[in-house]
């Protein structure tokens, strides 16, 4: 009798349990729109047609069975994606894959991810793709890019008065550099061996708001950074620092898909090209960059 | 950026803090107890379980943790992700990992307990079950409220933690405002607001102990 007092403790206190969990999941559920049913039924066939299936019902979903454009971005990363004046999500990349999605008829959602991840959220289906000032190079074999679409540098920021002039000053300082960023795998590169031996020391940092208040703060000596993002900075805060006319390298922007997913990535292609013919692009590069240069998708 | 834009989008971070925190009290304390006593159980094989348990939530970071709830079920089984599992999944990862801790503090303080309350019980008629809940739950909880306190005042922390799967909770969103501002004000902000959060905390957790202080 007391041994059967204590099962029923513990089987009652594990059904408490599961039904909460049950409900947690069943609340997230009804919370999203109508498209996750249909995930849902997805995911329940792919069940039962054998887990060597469940991999192509992952991308099936990626393309959109949803209605929706899922769009993975670092929101650290002004002004390719950051939040806007309004709270609301906005920066150049986000405005042109927001366009994109208006055009194929899908609702565009811009979803932050931890820059850290998103390999695993681009393969696991919850991102359509990474459009967030993400460099080609080095990246060519892991994704299906849609670009080069934007051309860009990786390049040195110092302090306005700092005596560094050229890469050779930089003998001996301290450099910042953000952590798996282009900037890192160009320094990291044979031919910028002696240069980036040459530095006192080189730190990833995990974004650049901590590189820019390690420079201003002098806690730095230059950070090696997008071009794009350098003259967006230094502009629009009015930061006390400046660019080396001196790059490192010539870098280029693509929109990272998952790799094999080369239906929307051409279909995200067709559109950008409409987009560009139609002056539309043009406006928004106006918009951000002051300039109609540098949209290079061919 | 006008400041109540700031501070709306720390408060839309704060709610979803707030939910994890709630969600993970709520499920983690009770589960916490069942784990107490399978820790203690007499059967080696359940005992032994809970110990790998245990030592696998307290020995490797949370954060990790998080990694393995979420991304595990596509990595591992091929079970293709659905928009909502994320929150479930911080649900879950979090839920387990103070389980754990709560565990051990549920552990020792039942195990401080004196034999002779049971066997003073034993004599007056009471079953194991009434014994348990009645006498020594209640002295237990008076006890091990002080740990418990601490716990809860990490939890509070640690659910910024949360922003290693992509949730949005109120730290994640007071880095996203600072960048975007290039101002640490949004941060300071934040710190602000965790720490009436924690203070709010604190003191709801003394006024239990005093209500719980009646032989004293």
């Amino acid at each position: 009798m007391k041994k059967f007092g204590r099962n029923l403790l513990w089987i009652a206190t594990a059904g408490v349990l599961a039904l909460g969990m049950v409900a947690c999941g069943g609340k997230n559920t009804t919370g999203s729109s109508s498209g996750s049913k249909e995930e849902g039924s997805t995911q329940a066939g792919s069940e039962q047609a054998g887990t060597e299936k469940a991999g192509e019902k992952a991308e099936a979903k990626v393309e959109g069975s949803n209605g929706s454009f899922t769009v993975g971005f670092d929101q650290e990363f002004p002004p390719m994606g950051f939040v806007g004046e309004d709270g609301n999500y906005t920066g150049y990349d986000l405005e042109l894959a927001e366009e994109v999605a208006k055009r194929l008829d899908l609702t565009f959602v811009p979803k932050p991810i931890n820059w850290d991840a998103k390999d695993l959220e681009l393969n696991s289906g919850n991102i359509d793709c990474i459009w967030n000032g993400f460099g080609m190079e080095g990246r060519e074999d892991s994704y299906t890019f849609v670009g080069p679409y934007l051309a860009n540098k990786q390049v040195f920021v110092v302090r306005e008065d700092s005596d560094i002039s050229s890469l050779s000053d930089l003998k001996g300082k301290a450099v910042e550099v953000q952590k798996d960023s282009t900037g890192l795998t160009a320094l990291n590169r044979e031919e910028n061996k002696s240069l980036k031996d040459s530095f006192g020391s080189l730190t990833e940092v995990g974004d650049y708001q901590n590189a820019m208040m390690d420079l201003e703060s002098g806690a730095c000596d230059a950070i090696c950074m997008d071009s794009v993002v350098a003259e967006y900075q230094i502009k629009t805060f009015k930061k006390k620092a400046k660019v080396l006319s001196e790059s490192l390298t010539e870098e280029q922007y693509g929109i990272g898909f998952k790799k094999g997913n080369t239906e929307l990535a051409d279909k995200v292609k067709k559109t950008l090209l409409e987009m560009k013919e139609e002056g539309v692009i043009d406006k928004i590069n106006e918009k951000w960059f002051g300039t109609r240069e540098g949209f290079i998708l061919q | 950026m006008e400041w109540t834009v700031v501070l709306w989008k720390l408060g839309e971070g704060l709610l979803v803090s707030l939910g994890i925190f709630a969600i993970t009290l709520l499920f983690s304390l009770p589960l916490g107890l069942l784990v107490a006593f399978g820790r203690m159980h007499k059967n080696p094989l359940i005992s032994g379980i809970i110990k790998i348990y245990i030592s696998f939530m307290r020995g490797t970071p949370l954060m990790l943790q998080l990694f393995m709830v979420y991304y595990g079920p596509y990595y591992i089984f091929k079970v293709s992700l659905h928009p909502g599992y994320r929150m479930t999944a911080v649900y879950i990862g979090f839920i387990l990992n103070y389980a754990a801790y709560f565990a051990e503090i549920y552990r020792s303080g039942i195990q401080s307990m004196d034999r002779g309350q049971y066997e003073a019980a034993e004599i007056l008629g009471y079953s194991k079950m009434q014994c348990f809940f009645r006498i020594i739950l209640p002295q237990v909880w008076k006890k091990i409220l002080p740990s418990i306190t601490n716990e809860v005042i990490s939890l509070v922390k640690d659910t910024s933690l949360a922003f290693s799967i992509s949730v949005m909770e109120m730290f994640t969103q007071a880095k996203a405002l600072s960048s975007s501002q290039s101002s640490m004000l949004p941060l300071i902000m934040a710190g602000v607001l965790y720490y009436i959060f924690n203070f709010v905390v604190a003191f709801i957790m003394e006024q239990m102990e005093k209500k719980m202080a009646y032989y004293q």
